[in-house]
């Protein structure tokens, strides 16, 4: 299976002829009519009320744990039972007033503390790696669609084959030695060359559909008249991909971005269950999720509590590029 | 249209050609883990240099991506150094064509290693096809016709939902309470059609199965119920609606024609990609499919074999790619096909 | 000896039995009268070839099941008897002369093949040659090397004639007696022989090089039926050309043994927990999950064992980066051993150990010098005297879901002393990168067994630069680079005392280098494990690494 990208976009080779994106409603600013239609969606307005909740605990973490408020390092042994594989003694993994998710089995560290710091780092990992995916995707389309044929083919080739690689599998495979690699290359050691290689892998194979949506945009652009205008007055090259083009892509570009976070929020989890990224005792919604699988059994709530933070975080960032797409975009849906 | 269909051909070999090579930099790029993968924990430096050459590490890359290659064409022998061949003519190992080289570690060639794998893939990844091709389209379209009512919201909102938590979790969420706790299924099991019959395949793989429809079937709904809707709008539909013809026909003939398009160009991608094995899936129900392998052989670094997965898989989508084009030209005449 | 390593995919949750449906005509031991055993593993053996192996679990489950050596380990639950070695191949435990340079053996007669051909001396000593081949018998142990003089043999497939008459100087067959001269005193010798599978026979003809790693061609109780298949395993029959008349080691105590692999510790234990249908008649060298103690009470708990493994964990501090001795012991007493074996999972898991030693091993004394551990405020304080207070430690480890968590268990008592830790775990890298004498790392895990039961393969093995430096960049085992004249002499001496003298030499030995903090001792790998309802004469012996003995299990 597929562990990143949004996955509504799969790769095709033709472009799909029922997806005119060009067009655009007149009388109200284009920005306007997206900014009403979006307030008037009550359910993408609540996604975004809880992804900016999300983000906020995402940046306060380290400030909260600075402040011991958070306590996501802090070992309790003395609240484990060693004679039973070292799950929190009580019921419900330890629940508490202090500990309102419970403690962690092995280390009882303090659930609620670690999934909050897991999001500053998962949000981390993954809004870095959308924000290259989507740098990459625009700049490689733009180059596609408004240069000569032979560009286009020869990024349309790359495009092909990116895409062809088994990602999983070469995320998987690669991790140990490209992460050796970057070592060696001057990124410290350990889990912030690990999170690097997140990064890089996710975006390098993630791209290539975004290059293309904007490829599409492009050309579609190309046609229109203040493009051609600027070529008539000579505009540079240079000049009309970035001053003419750009400022048209910024509604893909927002909504691309926004259903990339959320797919690669679950591929750091997906790939964490797989023993690739980064390492406890630095907490992610992945790596916790992970290590919880085991106890579903002795621990059923630290089995099922972090799940349900990811599922939450994961929906809500869906929810809102939905909302998004809808009010800059009605009429493509997808 | 036969031109067109070898000219994609070749290209598709050129491509898979290209990325070959790619994989081969990308593995090969650390030789000293490669050999140490091989050679255990005391291993002396005066035996990392004999078993690099046993393997032929020792060369550069492109030499051994050639040795690959000409492998694929005409075959090969191991182990690759050709003077401990020559030397002991009993220790060789003949891989005829297609060679995808061979495993040290599991003392095979990776042909016959991946070979057991393939039907377990292809059995998991069918039957989850077929489910989440028909209830993705079915619920698509009811969805859509039912457009901002309660029904529509829910076949929305709880694909959107169980698709928010990670395959693993589904997996393992399945395996304990349907086949664990409750007993509703047996206990998930590869056993193939000839060994225990077509009701003990389908029943053993039916979670796995399951929880691959959940991971695909999202992305099918929401794209049957836009196609739906936004054909709808178009002229041609509302024309064939003031005509008068029943609902049924103008969705079953017209709207879903015009929807196929992007379902089939989706579906063929993902089945290609699903054919060659879901890592996760497999890890978690433990069956012994080409993704597990893959997990596996990336645990153990057995370079060989994740290789010969690599440009497997590889080539089931540059396939796919093709055979999906060429159906285009079949499905939507708006397509034409130079 | 390897240690075992976690899986990555170690999830998959509960599952009982894949039994009914894998085994059509199953029916276990009942069925027909066929007594069937099941051996249920996850990770699959590497290799099956004597000279490759090196894993515990299948030097032991060969030895017992197919593979004869000149002298073996006996059946037994005492700790001194089953370390003992035995005659087997030979007619007696070998002689010894020229102290200890020279190793005589003499063969039994009517040791057959499982092709009805006789065991030779040739066989023997061709053998003992293939660890020479190190660039096709890859993976095995390799001591011989330093006890033979042969520096031009390459091993019998392309040796020249300079290297193959030095080998026959050392490895002498006449008749029936097989002769080794040793360039330096081994007086251990028998223990090698009985604990690892180096000096075992091999027949010529059957040899493939690579092809083999998977043949087996038996000399003992049982063989093959058909190919071993890695990741699924194989079945053993009776070899009907074994006679148990030259045999005083092993029984055919059923009729038939199932290795089923990749199956993992969940699956395992919870099939064993469930105890239906063939898991009657299952054992497994796999250890209960720590998330799943729970369930181990009642009934269940009568079919489970708990044992000290073979197995320590320790730390190695880096010599060539924390020179200041304060600095090590400071590192030393802030170590928190409780917190370490709680985060693996408790008592059932892994216990406080007080040596790099194991308790099983043969001349094992409690280390003083490591008596202050867990005194946090002391360590605070020394490493303040040092002047290094704040002091960056770097801690590379093995990763795994567990190990992650009880580093950061470390990490937590460190800190508390005024170290700046950071964690560096690796996966498939790690024995790569601890091997670099150069590595940017200041305190490294290990984790060891004794290749056989004394001190001489538990510290030289581990603290001898001499042995473990080569070239320029590797320090083989010597994971800490410590590299000290005075821990090299107490080896020669101890080394070089007759068997007798060892112990007390090597407890000298230990406390030195505790002294200097060359190591930090943490846990002693315990043994958890189920068994079925209907196995008989379960025991786990020294002489089978700590796992279940297959030469004493039986079923109903």
């Amino acid at each position: 299976m597929s562990v990143s990208g949004p996955q509504a976009d799969t790769p095709t080779e033709v472009e799909s002829p029922t997806t005119d994106q060009g067009s655009q409603i007149r009388g109200m600013s284009p920005r306007q009519l997206a900014v009403s239609r979006f307030r008037r969606d009550t359910g993408s307005m609540i996604a975004g009320g809880v992804v900016l909740l999300f983000m906020l605990l995402a940046v306060l973490a380290p400030i909260l744990t600075k402040m011991k408020i958070l306590r996501p390092y802090t070992f309790n042994s003395d609240k484990l039972d060693v004679n039973n594989g070292s799950v929190p003694k009580g019921a419900l993994g330890g629940i508490s007033w202090s500990h309102p998710f419970g403690l962690t089995p092995g280390t009882g560290t303090d659930v609620m503390s670690r999934l909050i710091m897991g999001m500053t780092f998962s949000i981390s990992i993954a809004l870095l790696a959308a924000l290259l995916t989507v740098a990459l995707g625009t700049v490689i389309g733009i180059i596609a669609g408004s240069s000569g044929k032979w560009v286009d083919a020869i990024i349309g080739r790359i495009i092909d084959m990116t895409l062809s690689f088994p990602q999983t599998l070469m995320l998987l495979a690669l991790s140990s030695t490209l992460i050796y690699q970057l070592e060696r290359l001057g990124v410290p050691k350990g889990n912030f060359a690990r999170a690097t290689y997140l990064i890089l892998v996710l975006a390098a194979f993630g791209w290539p559909s975004f290059a293309r949506i904007v490829r599409g945009q492009v050309l579609s652009l190309r046609e229109r008249e203040f493009v051609e205008a600027a070529h008539v007055f000579g505009a540079s090259q240079a000049r009309i991909w970035f001053k003419e083009m750009l400022p048209n892509l910024w509604a893909p570009i927002l909504v691309y971005f926004t259903l990339t976070m959320p797919a690669y929020i679950s591929a750091e989890a997906a790939l964490s269950f797989l023993g690739v990224g980064v390492k406890p005792p630095t907490p992610t919604l992945g790596n916790i999720l992970s290590d919880a699988t085991t106890y579903y059994d002795s621990d059923f709530a630290y089995f099922i509590i972090p799940a349900f933070v990811l599922a939450t975080v994961v929906v809500s960032f869906n929810l809102l590029g939905d909302g998004l797409r809808d009010a800059l975009d009605p009429k493509a849906d997808r | 249209m036969f031109a067109y269909v070898v000219r994609r051909l070749l290209i598709g070999i050129a491509m898979l050609i290209v990325m070959t090579l790619i994989t081969f930099v990308l593995f090969l790029n650390n030789k000293e883990a490669a050999v140490l993968a091989s050679c255990g924990k005391n291993c002396t430096p005066a035996q990392k240099v004999e078993i690099a050459k046993t393997f032929g590490y020792d060369q550069p890359v492109v030499v051994q991506w050639g040795k690959f290659l000409k492998g694929v064409v005409v075959g090969r022998e191991f182990p690759d150094d050709p003077a401990l061949r020559k030397s002991s003519p009993q220790l060789v190992t003949q891989c005829p064509p297609p060679c995808l080289g061979y495993s040290y570690k599991s003392a095979a060639l990776v042909r016959d290693v991946m070979k057991d794998t393939i039907p377990v893939s292809v059995s998991v990844a069918s039957v989850a096809f077929v489910i989440w091709l028909v209830l993705g389209v079915l619920l698509g379209i009811i969805a859509a016709l039912n457009r901002g009512t309660w029904v529509d919201k829910i076949i929305v909102g709880s694909t959107l939902v169980i698709f928010a938590f990670p395959t693993f979790f589904i997996g393992l969420l399945l395996y304990i309470f349907i086949a664990l706790k409750f007993g509703w299924v047996p206990i998930p099991a590869y056993i193939s059609i000839a060994d225990g019959g077509i009701f003990n395949w389908f029943m053993g793989l039916l979670l796995p199965a399951i929880t691959l429809v959940v991971f695909y079937m999202a992305g099918y709904v929401r794209m049957t119920r836009a196609f739906v809707l936004e054909t709808s709008t178009e002229d041609y539909i509302r024309t064939a609606k003031a005509k008068g013809l029943p609902a049924r026909t103008v969705i079953g003939k017209h709207t879903f024609r015009a929807a196929l398009t992007p379902i089939v160009t989706m579906a063929g991608m993902d089945l290609a990609l699903v054919l060659g094995g879901a890592p996760i899936t497999e890890s978690v129900f433990n069956f012994n499919g080409l993704g597990k392998l893959a997990v596996e052989a990336s645990t153990q670094y057995d370079l060989p074999i994740n290789i010969g997965i690599v440009v497997l898989l590889s080539a089931f989508v540059i396939l796919a790619n093709i055979v999906v084009d060429i159906a285009y030209a079949f499905i939507d005449p708006r397509v034409s096909v130079k | 000896m390897t240690k075992y390593r976690k899986s990555l995919a170690v999830v998959a949750a509960a599952a009982l039995s894949v039994t009914g449906l894998a085994a059509c005509g199953g029916g276990g031991a009942t069925g027909g009268g066929t007594k069937t055993l099941y051996y249920l593993t996850f990770r699959p053996t590497e290799h099956w070839d004597p000279q490759r192996m090196y894993i515990g679990r299948d030097l032991a489950d060969s030895s017992r099941l197919f593979y004869r050596s000149l002298v073996s380990f006996p059946v037994s639950e005492d700790v001194t008897e089953s370390t003992t070695p035995i005659p087997d191949l030979a007619t007696d435990t070998g002689t010894s002369s020229n102290n200890g340079k020279t190793w005589k053996f003499t063969l039994k007669d009517g040791v057959k093949w499982e092709d009805g051909k006789a065991v030779t001396c040739e066989d023997v000593k061709y053998g003992v040659s293939r660890t020479f081949a190190s660039d096709v018998i890859i993976g095995g142990p390799n001591y011989i090397f330093s006890y033979i003089d042969a520096p031009d043999y390459k091993g019998p497939y392309n040796a020249d004639a300079k290297g193959q008459a030095e080998y026959d100087k050392a490895v002498v067959c006449d008749g029936t007696t097989i002769t080794f001269n040793f360039s330096k005193p081994w007086n251990d010798f028998p223990l090698a022989v009985a604990s690892l599978r180096s000096f075992d026979p091999y027949r010529k003809d059957k040899d493939q090089g690579d092809k083999s790693n998977y043949a087996i061609f038996s000399n003992g109780p049982y063989k093959l039926k058909s190919a071993w298949t890695k990741d699924k395993g194989g079945t053993f029959i009776k070899n009907d050309q074994w006679d148990p008349k030259t045999d005083t080691v092993r029984k055919q105590n059923v009729d038939q043994i199932i290795f089923q692999e990749g199956l993992t510790n969940e699956i395992i234990t919870q099939r064993l927990i469930q105890d239906r249908g063939n898991d009657q008649y299952a054992v497994t060298d796999r250890n209960i999950p720590p998330a799943m103690y729970g369930q181990i009470t009642g009934d269940v708990a009568k079919r489970s064992t708990q044992v000290d493994s073979p197995f320590t964990g320790y730390l190695v501090p880096n010599f060539n980066r924390m020179t200041d001795l304060r600095v090590r012991q400071a590192l030393m007493m802030a170590t928190d051993q409780k917190g370490w074996t709680t985060a693996l999972g408790g008592d059932k898991s892994a216990k406080p150990s007080s040596s790099i030693v194991n308790p099983g091993v043969q001349g094992y004394a409690k280390n003083p010098a490591f008596d202050k551990m867990g005194d946090f405020a002391g360590a605070k304080q020394l490493l303040k005297q040092a002047g290094k207070a704040g002091y960056p430690l770097i801690f590379t480890y093995s990763s795994s879901p567990t190990a992650d968590k009880a580093a950061a268990a470390l990490k937590e008592g460190w800190q508390k002393a005024g170290f700046k830790v950071s964690l560096n775990p690796l996966t498939d890298t790690y024995y790569t990168e601890v091997q670099k004498r150069n590595l940017k790392s200041d305190v490294a895990w290990g984790g060891w067994g004794a290749d056989w039961p004394s001190v001489s393969t538990v510290i030289p093995p581990l603290f001898d630069a001499r042995v473990n430096f080569q070239g320029t960049k590797s320090n083989g085992q010597d994971y800490g680079n410590y590299n000290d004249p005075k821990a090299h002499k107490l080896m020669d001496e101890a080394s070089a005392a007759a068997l007798a003298d060892q112990p007390a030499l090597y407890a000298a030995l230990d406390k030195y280098i505790g002294e200097q903090v060359a190591y930090i001792p943490l846990d002693v790998t315990q043994f958890y494990m189920m068994h079925g309802s209907k196995v008989t004469g379960y025991m786990q012996t020294a002489a089978s690494n700590m796992y279940p003995d297959l030469g004493s299990i039986g079923v109903e």
